[in-house]
């Protein structure tokens, strides 16, 4: 099967490695697990995306747009099974639908399987998310935001007051997720603008370790969050959160005050960080790939090299491997689209070679 | 917003109505952008080194439209300021130094007690400037006329003069020079400072003050034509 690469995901970075791969030439069989392209974006309701909040349907859009040509077959409802072989002529054993197998020749194969939010109920109970309708997450805030409203979910009133949870997931050695999920304080300042823009009244805090808004983000994001749209940025982790009323008390320092905090909120949203998704740890069991600590796919010959994986011809693009924000997921997708051609392209010769 | 709020007794009406008197005024939007708590304002003040005086939760606090942290340093910390202004090294283009001098002017406007405490011991600069125009010039520091001073004041005054010629820059501030202030000038700067309010602020912290420089006033002013009040 010359030239074809696999690509495992239907997410942003599956998608833009699928369109780079056939743009360069290539043929493309790209599997997705769920019945629509998109991924998490897709799936998590993304509605404005950060930094600039352009239409995250529109984006998703542009990108599905990009794989539908003939070079690039699609396999929706379909997961990978089985993988042999090696580089420049694995067999990929694809289950679809109804359950039949199906085997697949490529030259290379990109995995794309992305991350999935951190569950803030998933071992702590951290911050009494599963017993209070008005703490939610970032991903639960933007569905809302998505249908242009911010209600407390509890009565469908408009809140006097919203807090926003940094690192929620990350950075957290008891967790075990010591890493910084990259994205979530962009996201959080984000989401605090869009929810000023809708309820002039409110006030809106965002309690953070460290505000990390990268490169452009802190001209576009931090600052007019704060200069523009008056959100508050108060240093120090919460400690906890209580019912009080019909409202939320939540308890933490105001470090750089140095005081102690107790204050009544409506709504709270826990920026939940990034963990590998179920599709990328299986995947990295079904063709072998080494993992990091934290389970995301490992890229052995960082920081030079962020797209080989463990396995000559097996490429990593996107959140797969750790934390990535959607410019670190397209650059990727492309480097992988290349690499994998590339690799194929560098190994036919020799393979004419050794048969002639 | 935090747990240990001073003047809680307070009502939040009073402090919202003082905090949007600061906001309201025309040199606020240039005085405060958002603050990232670096600590350089802090650093760079002189004040910080000496008192719990901190430019940067000023600053802060008026972004964060903490209504009760704003009252507490509102009475307790703006007077700790000496308004040099090295705090405008920030990075971000705040200024609380020029954030503090609307605050002051809040302080007094509203006759706070804090702010008539803080200025109690000035009385005697504020009637000096505010009535002959003009200030204590270096060799007035005479020990028989400031036998309240200390005995530095003689060291002073023996070696005034080889002192002053060791500094850099050519001052004019002696009594033989720049100092005499005409009737003409002296009549504008009553005008000044009863046209633009500042008699009403000095009315507010200091009325026995205000009696007299409104009588030293009154003899000018009504030479040039204008009544005392």
């Amino acid at each position: 099967m010359p030239e074809t690469v696999l690509i495992v995901g239907g997410g942003p970075a599956g998608l833009e490695a699928a369109r780079a791969v056939a743009d360069l030439g290539g043929r493309v069989v790209l599997v997705e697990r769920r019945e629509v392209l998109g991924g998490t974006p897709d799936e998590a309701n993304y509605a404005a995306l950060t930094p600039h909040l352009g239409s995250a349907q529109e984006a998703l859009d542009r990108l599905r747009a990009g794989v539908g040509r003939p070079e690039v077959e699609v396999l929706l409802g379909s997961t990978v099974t089985a993988c042999r072989g090696s580089v420049g002529d694995f067999t990929v054993t694809v289950s679809g639908p109804d359950g039949a197998g199906r085997e697949v020749g490529a030259g290379a194969v990109v995995v794309a399987t992305g991350f999935t939010h951190f569950d803030p109920g998933r071992e702590t109970q951290m911050y009494g998310y599963y017993e209070f309708p008005d703490v939610i997450t970032l991903p639960d805030a933007e569905k809302m935001l998505k249908e242009h409203r911010f209600v407390r979910p509890s009565t469908g009133e408009p809140p006097r007051s919203v807090a926003f949870i940094q690192c929620v997931g990350s950075r957290d050695r008891r967790i075990g997720n010591e890493y910084c999920s990259k994205v979530c304080c962009g996201v959080a300042s984000k989401e605090a603008i869009e929810i000023r823009r809708l309820l002039p009244d409110c006030k809106v805090y965002i309690f953070y370790i460290d505000m990390r808004m990268y490169g452009y983000w802190e001209n576009q994001i931090y600052w007019p969050a704060q200069e523009q749209y008056n959100v508050n940025y108060i240093r120090g982790i919460v400690t906890e959160i209580v019912g009080k009323g019909d409202r939320l008390l939540m308890k933490g320092e105001d470090t750089t005050m140095g005081r102690p905090l107790e204050v009544l909120m409506d709504v709270i949203v826990l920026s939940v960080g990034m963990e590998p998704s179920r599709g990328t740890r299986e995947i990295a069991g079904i063709l072998g790939l080494e993992q990091n600590r934290y389970g995301f796919i490992a890229a052995p010959g960082e920081p030079m090299d962020p797209i080989s994986t463990s396995v000559p011809g097996i490429y990593v693009a996107g959140a797969a491997a750790g934390p990535r924000d959607l410019e670190d997921t397209m650059g990727t997708a492309g480097a992988a689209a290349a690499r994998a051609l590339g690799v194929i392209r560098s190994a036919r010769p020799a393979a004419a070679t050794a048969g002639a | 917003m935090t747990l240990q709020a001073r003047y809680a007794d307070v009502p939040v009406e009073t402090k919202q109505r003082l905090f949007d008197e600061v906001k309201a005024d025309l040199r606020f939007r240039d005085t405060l952008y958002g603050c990232y708590e670096c600590g350089i304002c802090v650093a760079a003040c002189p004040s910080a080194r000496f008192y719990d005086f901190s430019p940067r939760k000023i600053a802060q606090a008026a972004a964060r439209e903490d209504l009760g942290i704003f009252y507490e340093q509102l009475n307790d910390d703006i007077w700790n300021c000496s308004q040099c202004f090295s705090c405008l090294r920030c990075p971000r283009g705040n200024n609380p130094g020029g954030l503090i001098t609307i605050m002051r002017e809040v302080a007094i406007n509203n006759g706070l007690a804090s702010a008539r405490q803080a200025l109690e011991g000035y009385g005697r600069v504020v009637y000096k400037i505010m009535s002959t125009g003009t200030q204590v010039s270096p060799d007035m520091l005479q020990p028989n006329a400031f036998p309240d001073w200390g005995p530095h004041v003689a060291e002073i005054s023996e070696n005034l003069l080889l002192w002053r010629r060791a500094l850099p820059p050519e001052t004019l501030h002696t009594t033989s020079t720049a100092w005499e202030v005409t009737d003409r000038t002296l009549t504008e700067l009553y005008l000044i400072w009863h046209m633009t309010g500042v008699m009403d602020m000095i009315k507010e912290v200091d009325a026995g003050l205000h009696m007299i420089l409104v009588d030293v006033m009154e003899e000018l002013l009504e030479d040039a034509g204008y009544a005392a009040d």
